[in-house]
């Protein structure tokens, strides 16, 4: 068994899979919906139309529940890489320490100087304070992604560093940030997080619609939601195949895993080109016991030739393998949930075409509704699985190539660990069970369309807290 | 050779700099959120749920930013100090972990609380409780991180395998998960949970009206805090000069300069108190703040050059001078730009409010 597999250091490695799978619940709602919400206001104040602020108003509520789990989760990611990652973090403190700083200063801190604003900041600054704010809180996290991208994509593929007196001493900052794996990983990830957000505005729409409770308001959110997705599905999926590409030249061993690929060549001598519908492999990682294998395909995919060489895993020494199971499904399931929305897209591109995208009509689509409130779920499982065919697919390095994952591992018994992962899962599944129930009873409860709205009062003036804030949480009066 | 003694000397002093940032943003976290957490668990002494509501809308547009001023420290550290980073945050696994169960539950709360029905006691709770653990564990961890730590240069988990090229480096903890633990520590979980008490009651006493029922309870527990409070300290700066070496320079050559430290410290103490008894709240919340960047500078100066007391120096514990360089050049810029947003953040939301604002919801 290699090292990465061993009790200590396979439980310090649940232990920050488990945090990191449960904050990635929360931060592509922020980033993507965050933009959303600022167009939906820009929407507003150039067309004054009500409905638009109707709109941003209640997606915001459902906006700043998952903000709340998504800060919550996000505090201890901050510290969990000395905490769990100790000599990692010392190791790689020169580039991705600098980088998590650079994150906490230009993103974090900046995303929290702004979200309050956003939130409870309605009639107490002015309208175009409030975009600014909306606009700031989008921006910074984004640049949030971007930042733990840098970072990410360099553990993938380091560049830029030398290994001097146990650290990884920057030599070119330019090469070590824009690594080869970070120029495609960002934007899969972004686009990822709109695409998420899409989906979930999609999917409240549509389960009104169903449930024939302010259809109208939400067949008009439907429209250019649809729309979008229609841009930002095929995006997703030709961006996915990019990056795929990139793993086979980067990182060799996490490809050959992810697609089940042990055997180089076939045993006449010819080039094994065949890609696996299905898989499952042997206890020893060197073959697999089973598979459905069509011919060609994965030359066709990762070389786009019919017989390109495509290194398998008896290419690298047994202890260099990652395991396969997960990768090879967990991307398996990635790459069918990023067909099936393009779908979905297609689909409610299709019935606007033919004029079926009003309130009335679209109630004669039930199977559509369904599935499209059932296609607010799988973004959530696509960025789990991508997420975990990455980090599995890098083992058993933790910088590839350069640092093995247990190189990295605190001192810290297993006891401790164990406290660390029964602890995490009491709190994280409270936030997750919370956060959900109380989305459920927001959408149920649906839009305030009855408040005025802000603005539309004579006493509103910038910076001054004199508006009746019969909208927000908290009335703050002069003494 | 003059290179190289050239290449030391901006090393030093650009680690000397961030040093004193990283001690900017301690004291910011300190003052801020010291206030919001003891506020949440003062909480807990109120019996209405929708009191507490009213406490958690006295920071529901700011409590957001002043935790991160943790979370910048935290990166600081790490961006600068990443020696220090990986092995101190190692040998605090279990207070942090705590600390960060608590910083979780007030979290959720926050958001949770307002659309409750059924469970509004249930997150109230959270909310108050969250807010203590985090307070005491975080002050667990300051003590524990001012008594040092062990450390090997050999593999954190003791795995040995030939040509290691991480293998007598960079040292890493080598105590236990409960090295942390020691009487001194526990105390100043205690001490943090006094001071916050404080901060949390005299920034109350500024958020609400003076005629509240909220603000009539917050100010007499301020006044008792305000009596605890020295107290802590006094027992704080006996024990610390007892066990702590570094503490012998209170006594030395500058001991005048300790002096003149000590009586501001006063100074501020008895004007926090008379303006709090006077009811000038924002004054009293004011000076008590100058009371946490005085005593936090203090621990500074009494620290140099160390940064983990008898465990890492500044310059040993900093990143090389290309990185701590560039984390110069492009991140200072921002440090007067963060403190200027979150400064309007904090003005817009400055007006008194009342118990009322509790049974307002979204």
């Amino acid at each position: 068994m290699i090292i990465e597999n061993t009790l200590p250091i396979m439980l310090s490695r649940l232990d920050f899979a488990f945090i990191t799978s449960m904050h990635i619940l929360w931060t592509p709602v922020t980033i993507g919906m965050s933009w959303l919400l600022f167009f939906l206001e820009v929407a507003w104040l150039r067309t004054g139309n009500e409905k638009w602020y109707r709109l941003q108003r209640f997606f915001e509520k459902l906006f700043i529940v998952n903000f709340g789990a998504g800060v919550a989760t996000g505090v201890t990611m901050e510290m969990a890489f000395g905490i769990l990652y100790g000599p990692f973090s010392q190791a790689v403190g020169p580039f991705f320490g600098n980088i998590l700083g650079f994150e906490t200063i230009t993103a974090f801190m900046y995303e929290a100087g702004f979200i309050g604003l956003m939130i409870f900041g309605w009639g107490k600054i002015g309208k175009g304070m409030h975009l600014f704010s909306t606009f700031n809180v989008a921006l910074s996290s984004s640049l949030s992604a971007m930042w733990i991208l840098v970072a990410n994509g360099w553990m993938q593929s380091p560049r830029g560093i030398v290994l001097k007196d146990g650290l990884f001493q920057v030599t070119n900052w330019w090469h070590a940030i824009f690594n080869p794996n970070f120029d495609i990983g960002f934007p899969h990830m972004w686009i990822a997080t709109v695409e998420l957000a899409l989906f979930f505005f999609a999917a409240v729409s549509a389960w009104f619609i169903l449930k024939n409770r302010h259809a109208d308001l939400f067949t008009t959110l439907l429209k250019p939601t649809l729309l979008a997705l229609l841009v930002i599905t095929p995006l997703q999926i030709f961006i996915g195949d990019e990056l795929g590409r990139e793993v086979a030249v980067d990182q060799p061993t996490s490809l050959a895993a992810m697609e089940g690929h042990y055997h180089t060549y076939l045993p006449d001598g010819r080039v094994n080109s065949g890609w696996h519908i299905i898989a499952i492999p042997n206890a020893q990682n060197d073959g697999n016991i089973f598979a459905i294998t069509i011919p060609h395909v994965l030359s066709l995919l990762e070389t786009h030739t019919l017989n390109g060489k495509v290194a398998g895993m008896d290419q690298f020494a047994p202890n260099d393998r990652p395991d396969v199971w997960v990768p090879f499904y967990a991307f398996r399931l990635m790459v069918t949930i990023g067909f099936f929305l393009f779908l979905m897209a297609l689909w409610g591109n299709w019935l606007r075409i033919r004029g079926e995208l009003t309130a009335e009509k679209l109630r004669r689509h039930p199977r559509f509704l369904r599935l499209l409130v059932f296609s607010g779920f799988l973004p959530y499982l696509a960025v789990w699985t991508g997420w975990w065919t990455r980090e599995i697919g890098r083992q058993p390095w933790v910088v590839y190539g350069l640092m093995r994952t247990w190189q990295g591992v605190s001192h810290m018994g297993v006891s401790a660990e164990a406290l660390w992962f029964i602890g995490y899962i009491v709190f994280e599944f409270m936030v997750w069970g919370g956060a959900w129930y109380f989305f459920s009873r927001i959408i149920l409860k649906g839009p305030d369309l009855h408040s005025p709205v802000v603005g539309a009062a004579p006493s509103e003036s910038s910076g001054g807290g004199m508006a009746q804030a019969s909208f927000a949480k908290p009335t703050l009066n002069k003494l | 050779m003059d290179h190289l003694s050239d290449i030391l000397r901006i090393h030093s002093a650009l680690s000397t700099f961030w040093w004193i940032l990283l001690g900017l943003f301690f004291i910011i976290y300190i003052v801020l959120d010291g206030a919001d957490l003891g506020a949440g668990f003062f909480s807990l002494l109120l019996k209405d749920e929708n009191d507490r509501a009213a406490v958690m809308s006295s920071m529901a547009g700011t409590w957001d930013a002043n935790e991160t001023w943790l979370v910048v420290a935290g990166g600081v550290i790490f961006g600068a100090f990443p020696l220090v980073y990986g092995s101190t945050f190692n040998y605090l696994m279990i207070p942090l972990m705590f600390t960060l169960w608590g910083i979780i539950s007030r979290a959720v709360a926050f958001e949770f609380h307002v659309h409750a029905k059924g469970s509004r006691k249930f997150w109230g709770t959270m909310f108050g409780l969250g807010s203590l653990v985090a307070a005491f564990f975080a002050g667990i961890a300051l003590g524990a991180t001012l008594l040092g730590f062990r450390m090997t240069t050999e593999n954190a988990q003791g795995i040995q395998v030939a040509n290691d090229p991480f293998v007598n480096t960079v040292p890493h903890f080598a105590g236990t998960a409960l090295s942390f633990l020691s009487p001194f520590s526990i105390w100043t979980g205690i001490g943090a949970v006094i001071a916050g008490g404080l901060a949390g009651t005299l920034f109350l006493c500024a958020r609400f009206k003076q005629d509240d029922p909220i603000y009539k309870k917050a100010h007499h527990w301020a006044t008792i805090f305000s009596f605890l409070a020295p107290a802590a300290v006094v027992i704080t700066l006996i024990w610390s000069y007892a066990i702590m070496p570094d503490a012998a320079k209170w006594t030395g050559s500058g001991w005048f300069g300790w002096l003149i430290l000590l009586l501001a410290i006063l100074v501020s103490a008895y004007k926090m108190m008379s303006a709090h008894a006077a009811h000038r709240d924002f004054p009293a919340l004011l000076w008590c703040g100058a009371i946490v960047v005085l005593m936090w500078g203090g621990m500074w100066a009494t620290n140099f050059p160390y940064i983990i007391p008898n465990t890492w120096t500044i310059t040993a514990g900093g990143n090389p001078a290309n990185d701590l360089a560039i984390l110069t050049l492009f991140m200072t810029g921002f440090v007067p730009i963060m403190i200027m947003y979150n400064a309007y953040q904090i003005w817009v939301f400055r007006h008194r409010i009342t118990h009322l604002a509790g049974y307002e919801s979204h």
